[in-house]
């Protein structure tokens, strides 16, 4: 198989392009690929930076018992050359077509029957993600249904009607054409995916290598000290949507398993930085479940999909959700290059604006989460003027340890979206630290929030409302992390 | 024959295939350009001089047009004529068109954008309601409507409450960002692929800015992917500069604006500035209202005016208010010209009765709901609006009856105040809020409609009117009214584009009348259809015709007979057969136009509309006065659709227009930098509802046995009047606030009832409550 040829299954077939003969980049999203195809304009670009889901496909990896997965993805931030050995499915491929008649997908007869589109150009996305709950072996109700679909906006009907559909359909789930078809892409996305030799796609404009193992990703790392490593993309993608413009050299680690694991040692948890956030998600919920509410409103389902821990982490964004939490955990990030590794906390990673300390070779390639002192208190709380899909205003993650009699002996308190970086208030934590965990205590404390931050006012709200709130917060880690109830109207 | 109910909406499979059309699919052959807008950075400022050249020099880049390379007018507004299609020597606003680009990718056109090097003399912008008032920078005298005896009534009322109320813009976000396709045609024509709910002024103002004549121009519009008043008018623009592109370049030209384009460049949802004095009596029947409401028009006029003029015939809404002076002015600044957005100006006049209705309550210490109650229009002298209207078929109370009952009001009152005094930080509010919409265009002469109705040789039908599918259903409904009419199954009949080639000088599909008005023109062509066909079918039947009596044919089930005698019949594949043989002409036109309107804007008195819609709904919300996030537990609506033609799609616009409501009063902020530059212009920021905001538990019926007589099939208008009802969260969330300060103060409230809201105002309402009582 030649190097610079991309291979995927789509409607059905083994797609090859050769990016020395195609008119595509690398780079090339799948929703712009799709559109430039015949008949193909069934995905939609509603925003380009995947806040809408209009563009929603799904895409089936083989997992490592070879079966097939299947996730629903915005196609807008998908770069085609990372769907190599996969299946796309788009809303073109629901039905099941015969020669005499078109069968709908049940997904598809449930949105008629539930009168669930109205204008149809959010429609597509909505009949993807439906899919991919479908396709999912969660148990679906009215609340799950609403959270696989959060990445998808529809200005025209409410969200009721589509909300009954995916319940109605998901519970009557029946074998359908794809579960039929299984046997036969398994064995075309194997047949692909023999080959296990790093693909290099290159244009004249555009260099992009796919490694599948985590030493060529080093070696590609030093190789290219300037190319741009990826892993979902999905932030990557969003500039190169806006700006028309590839990069010259991009690096591609979403195919490298070795980095998507989750292991225990004697100490604490290592996790793969290349693990996507809803497996992730799924992993803190069940270990650190006072830290679930802010990976269960991370962005949406289809990012969660493909997004990682460690593109996230990286990213070094102070409104990035991550970086809190590991922060507040006290994780240490394992940096790697060829010959070296190093350990380094999470707060020493993260430099500044937008900068974290991994050197042009160096990839970030595990986390290591600490099993946490016993009667550690978690809180996490990302505000965000909507609830899912929703980048946060401000956060705040706190780790707390009383003592026996109730004083505060250990406390970490990490706010998101205050500075230029994910920050901790340690003038906050300075005055808390020895005092009782009270309303008292916290409402003194409160005052200090102020020598911590002086936020910025932007897009989101004003530096006056992320003020109040910071304090405000504390407030509400109080009530959650202790069994009392404060009512400030008994105070009066 | 009555439609059949609820069929699903026509283009329902092509939705969820993936096969339904919408201008951005049209696939462009290898020669077919794409089209671009490079537009101003700075909200004023003088252009001084600019350089294409090196923009042109682009591989890749075919043309790009400054005004001077406009053939026709540089006008996007031929009525009020302050809409330049390219910007000559000022530009008035951040997103106004300068120049427009043709190139053969968009790579290459963004490439071309940045490479246009323009010299600007800055000036000081207008940027807020304020600024423009301070300055006296109308757009047009104000206007007013008043009726009893307002400041002598004021003086004299038991007790009186001043206060404000600002309510914000809002983005349309339609799913489908504006879009256009146009291609050149032989002999000097053009046809347009528009998203746009006015085909017929898209046509002109493309036949404007080419200088030629409307026969020259073709616009198609197959579907928009959402409208919502978006389309009405600024979608003409984008149809504008692509067919300048495409007549420059000779090529055809797809111009589907980017998002963040769409968001930057285009107009909103007029904000308004408002302040009011209310006098009432001690039980809160309202004695005088006074109320001064001023809006944000932004650079130009598009539909300011009759916007304008929306907002003061809903400044009563449901109430009936002896004494009253409502005056309304229009400003100009120095953004985007705003525009039409479902609601048309009537919720901005609500937002502000519905805030004093709400301190009033306070102040009397009642529930609002009651006060709302008393003041409903009743009969007799209550019936009559400001402007002298009478408020017929009045809804409002089966509607408070049924909905009293649904959401269990009381009881649950009872339930949130028990709620409130346990938990600090955590409120809940409820909220009843009623809707009373004017249904008609207020420019009387658009309230008409045509069509066009073709019978085929094999019985099969095809239905072309003016009204345009955004969505909303009309399609639907017409198909449902069509094949009710002729007594055929709705697969019987296809619906064509609508094309002004077919139905020609249409009105735009807006104030909710699309279904009215073209429903009716549809029937009207049919009927001439039938009245054709009746001689040959009263002879295939072999009916003598008795002297004087007229023997009445039914058409129903596909067959064709007498009433009386359905044993009888022939079917109607044959009867248009042989119709075709006898040399009947089988098309036919229709026309439609609203009786009895007319308003004399002078004397601000008349009969603006042709009925009233009525909704009422109540919503609970749970609010954390931490971070001011609210949820909303329970929303329950009754709604007034008439005979629905197709309940499910009425339904669907109850609740898709509550939500869309729902985003306008709490998450949708438009926020501005100190220069005029729109932060949150893409979705990232600008943040709509989302699927976890719908309510907890969401009841919608529609009202029965309300029969809207003088409308097709005694069906109501429904687009609209569900958007207020949201105004029942939004008095929920005020609730909640309240709660903060035990309901003793009236807290400072506006629209959106955003976050930053909620928590600045239950700040200071605890700082407030706390305080030690002064006795």
């Amino acid at each position: 198989m030649n190097s610079n040829q991309l291979t995927f299954v789509h409607d059905n077939e083994t797609v090859v392009i050769d990016f020395a003969r195609s008119a595509f980049q690398p780079s090339t999203t799948v929703l712009n690929y799709l559109r430039s195809l015949p008949n193909h304009s069934g995905t939609k670009e509603g925003c380009a930076e995947g806040d809408c889901g209009a563009c929603t496909v799904v895409l089936a990896d083989l997992n490592q018992y070879n079966q097939l997965v299947y996730r629903a993805v915005d196609s807008c931030l998908l770069f085609l050359a990372s769907i190599h050995g996969k299946q796309l499915i788009t809303v073109e491929n629901l039905a099941e077509k015969s020669q005499a008649t078109t069968d709908l997908h049940p997904v598809q007869q449930a949105i008629i029957d539930h009168h669930a589109s109205q204008c149809g150009f959010c429609t597509p996305g909505v009949a993807m993600s439906l899919f991919g709950l479908y396709k999912s072996e969660n148990t679906v109700d009215s609340n799950t249904a609403k959270h696989s679909l959060s990445g998808n906006l529809c200005r025209c009907t409410g969200y009721l009607p589509i909300t009954e559909a995916a319940v109605q359909c998901c519970q009557h789930r029946q074998e359908d054409h794809f579960s039929k078809e299984e046997p036969r892409v398994i064995a075309m996305l194997q047949s692909i995916r023999k080959e296990k030799k790093t693909r290099i796609f290159s244009t004249e404009q555009q260099l992009y290598a796919l490694p599948f193992s985590l030493d060529e990703a080093l070696e590609l790392r030093k190789k290219y000290p300037d190319a741009r490593l990826v892993n979902g993309a999905t932030d990557t993608a969003i500039k190169q949507n806006k700006t028309y413009t590839y990069l010259p050299q991009i690096i591609d680690i979403s195919a490298v398993d070795e980095l998507r694991f989750v292991s225990r040692n004697a100490d604490g948890w290592l996790v793969g930085s290349g693990l996507c956030i809803e497996d992730f998600s799924l992993f803190m919920g069940a270990h650190f479940p006072g830290l679930g509410p802010m990976l269960r409103v991370f962005a949406s389902k289809q990012i969660r999909h493909v997004a990682s821990i460690g593109g996230n982490v990286c990213t070094a964004s102070p409104i990035g959700d991550l970086i809190p939490i590991f922060i507040a955990l006290g994780a240490r990030f394992k940096i790697s290059t060829v010959m070296t590794e190093r350990w380094m906390t999470a707060t020493d990673f993260i430099t500044g604006y937008r900068s974290n300390a991994l050197t042009a070779k160096e990839l970030l390639t595990e986390i290591f989460i600490p099993d946490p002192q016993p009667g550690t208190l978690f809180f996490t709380e990302k505000v965000s003027e909507r609830r899912e899909l929703d980048i946060a205003t401000l956060s705040l993650t706190a780790s707390i340890k009383l003592s026996s009699e109730g004083y505060v002996t250990d406390i970490m308190l990490v706010y998101g979206g205050m500075a230029a970086r994910v920050k901790r208030a340690l003038n906050t934590e300075r005055f808390l630290l020895g005092n009782r965990w009270n309303a008292d205590a916290v409402a003194q404390a409160s005052a200090c929030i102020d020598q911590d931050f002086s936020p910025i006012s932007d897009a989101r709200a004003s530096a006056a409302y992320r003020l109040q709130v910071a304090r405000n917060l504390l407030f509400k880690c109080l009530t959650q992390t202790t069994s009392n109830t404060i009512n400030l109207s008994d105070e009066a | 024959m009555k439609p059949d109910n609820n069929i699903p909406h026509e283009s329902a499979r092509a939705h969820c295939t993936g096969k339904a059309q919408y201008v951005a699919d049209y696939l462009c052959g290898p020669g077919d350009l794409v089209g671009r807008v490079f537009y101003s950075p700075h909200p004023h400022a003088r252009i001084l001089n600019y350089d294409l050249s090196e923009a042109l020099s682009i591989a890749g880049v075919a043309d790009i047009l400054e005004h001077s390379r406009i053939p026709g007018a540089n006008q996007l507004n031929p009525l009020a004529g302050d809409e330049p299609c390219l910007a000559v020597d000022t530009v008035q606003c951040i997103g106004q068109a300068m120049f427009l680009i043709a190139a053969q990718s968009p790579e290459a056109a963004y490439a071309a954008a940045r490479a246009i090097k323009v010299e600007y003399e800055r000036f000081e912008p207008i940027l807020t309601i304020d600024e423009a008032m301070a300055k006296g920078n109308r757009l047009a005298p104000a206007r007013q409507i008043s009726s009893g005896k307002p400041e002598e009534a004021m003086l004299t009322a038991t007790h009186r409450i001043k206060g404000n109320l600002f309510t914000g813009g809002q983005e349309h976000w339609y799913l489908e960002t504006q879009s256009a396709v146009c291609v050149p045609g032989e002999q000097d024509s053009m046809t347009i692929y528009a998203s746009s709910q006015n085909p017929t002024e898209t046509q002109l103002v493309v036949a404007g800015v080419l200088g030629w004549e409307a026969h020259q121009v073709v616009c198609q519009v197959k579907r928009m992917g959402g409208g919502f008043g978006g389309k009405e008018t600024q979608a003409n623009h984008v149809a504008a500069w692509a067919a300048l592109l495409a007549n420059a370049t000779a090529k055809p030209v797809k111009l589907v604006l980017f998002r963040d384009d769409d968001q930057r460049l285009t107009g909103k949802r007029h904000p308004f500035q408002s302040t009011y004095e209310i006098g009432f009596d001690n039980q809160g029947m309202i004695q005088a209202y006074i109320a001064d409401m001023n809006g944000d028009a932004g650079m130009a006029t598009d539909l300011s005016m009759a916007i304008l003029e929306r907002a003061l015939f809903h400044a009563d809404n449901a109430y009936f208010i002896p004494n009253i002076r409502l005056t309304a002015t229009m400003w100009k600044t120095n953004k985007p010209s705003n525009t039409a957005f479902r609601g048309f100006g009537g919720p901005q006049g609500m937002a502000v009765i519905e805030n004093a209705i709400d301190a009033v309550a306070r102040f009397l210490g009642k529930d609002a709901a009651e006060i709302r109650y008393r003041n409903f229009y009743g009969g007799g002298q209550r019936q009559f609006t400001p402007y002298g209207q009478a408020v017929h078929n009045n809804r409002l109370y089966p509607l408070w009856d049924k909905l009293q009952a649904m959401s269990n009001y009381t009881t649950r009152r009872t339930e949130i105040n028990a709620f409130n005094s346990a938990n600090a930080f955590i409120k809940r509010g409820m909220a009843l809020c009623p809707v009373k919409f004017g249904i008609s265009f207020t420019t009387a002469f658009l309230n008409q409609a045509g069509a066009l109705v073709h019978l085929y040789k094999d019985g099969s039908v095809m239905v072309n009117h003016g009204g345009t599918e955004m969505g909303q259903g009309l399609h639907t409904k017409i198909r449902q009214i069509a094949a009710a009419a002729l007594g055929l199954p709705t697969h019987k009949v296809r619906l064509s584009d609508t094309d002004t080639s077919r139905v020609p000088n249409t009105s735009p599909t807006a104030a909710s009348s699309g279904t009215d008005l073209n429903g009716m023109a549809v029937k009207n062509a049919i009927d001439t259809l039938k009245a054709r066909l009746t001689p040959l079918a009263l002879s295939m039947l072999e009916v003598k015709e008795d002297a004087g009596v007229e023997p009445s044919l039914v058409f129903q089930d596909g067959h064709v007979f007498v009433a009386g005698l359905p044993d009888r019949y022939v079917t109607f594949s044959e009867l248009v057969k042989q119709a075709h043989r006898a040399q009947l002409s089988l098309s036919a036109t229709g026309f439609y136009c609203t009786p009895g309107l007319g308003f004399d804007k002078e004397e601000g008195r008349g009969n603006p509309f042709h009925y009233y819609a009525f909704g009422m709904a109540v919503a609970e919300v749970e609010t954390d006065m931490l971070t001011g996030r609210s949820r909303l537990l329970r929303v329950d609506i009754v709604h007034d659709a008439g005979d629905s033609i197709n309940p499910a799609i009425d339904k669907g616009q109850v609740i898709g227009g509550f939500v869309q409501g729902l985003g306008w009063c709490t998450s949708e902020t438009l926020r501005y930098s100190s220069e005029g530059q729109l932060l949150n212009c893409s979705p990232d920021t600008y943040k709509i509802p989302g699927i976890g905001d719908i309510p907890d538990d969401f009841r919608v019926q529609l009202l029965s046995g309300a029969p809207n007589e003088s409308v097709i099939h005694n069906s109501k208008a429904v687009g609209e009047p569900p958007f207020m009802l949201a105004f029942a969260a939004w008095l929920a969330i005020k609730d909640a606030i309240s709660a903060v300060g035990r309901h003793r103060h009236e807290p400072a409230f506006g629209l959106p009832a955003n976050c930053e809201l909620v928590v600045r105002e239950a700040d200071k309402l605890r700082e407030l409550t706390n305080k030690p009582a002064i006795s």
